[in-house]
């Protein structure tokens, strides 16, 4: 009886809000392992994304975790939420190093 | 006017802008389509038409496909129009003569 209060619809929340980055350059990496960036132009709450000028990064034919210089011009893209894992800003992310690598002792 | 429930209404009139275009498909495999968009639904499931299928191997592998194709919108990464990015698709892929 009480079951139908508490079924009632909750509102989709967003726990961040991706308008600050409307008009910026982000990065944006996919279920896959492909990664591409572009100027965010629109999103929608299942992180569909729309980005412009888009670049992807290729990654290595025989080491697909490694990432090459190799890049392609996509220009206007639509990005399918589903398939995005993590968006940042293309300032706030470097490469580094691997810290997992054993060093040998000489 | 959008009668999308799921999909928010720009990102809609963006591809419904697409639709008799041309157009490129990204998977999130290594896989690619190019074709003519027909259609598409709620969940971004494609028709399409005159379709040529690319999939990465060490050969390079094309597929041409005529009539037409529903496309499972489950694996779909990123569309875009069909471009001159797709210069650097046929060199990546060692293939001539596609249209």
């Amino acid at each position: 009886k009480r079951y139908s209060k508490d079924k009632e619809k909750k509102k989709k929340e967003s726990i961040f809000d991706l308008s600050k980055y409307i008009d910026k350059p982000i990065r944006v990496k996919f279920q896959g392992g492909r990664e591409a960036s572009g100027v965010l132009k629109g999103f929608d709450p299942l992180l569909n994304l729309v980005l412009d000028g888009t670049i992807e990064y290729m990654r290595d034919p025989d080491d697909q975790l490694k990432l090459t210089e190799d890049t392609r011009q996509l220009g206007l893209v639509v990005c399918r939420g589903t398939s995005v894992v993590l968006i940042c800003p293309q300032d706030g992310m470097e490469a580094i190093p691997n810290p997992f690598i054993q060093q040998q002792d000489g | 006017v959008s009668l999308s429930k799921t999909l928010n209404p720009l990102i809609y009139k963006l591809v419904d802008k697409c639709i008799g275009s041309r157009i490129h498909i990204v998977m999130k495999t290594d896989k690619e389509i190019v074709g003519t968009l027909l259609g598409f639904d709620d969940f971004v499931n494609m028709v399409l038409e005159d379709v040529t299928e690319f999939e990465i191997t060490p050969e390079g592998r094309r597929i041409t496909k005529l009539d037409q194709i529903l496309l499972n919108g489950n694996n779909i990464t990123m569309v875009c129009k069909y471009c001159a990015c797709l210069v650097s698709l046929y060199s990546r892929y060692r293939l001539t003569g596609v249209s």
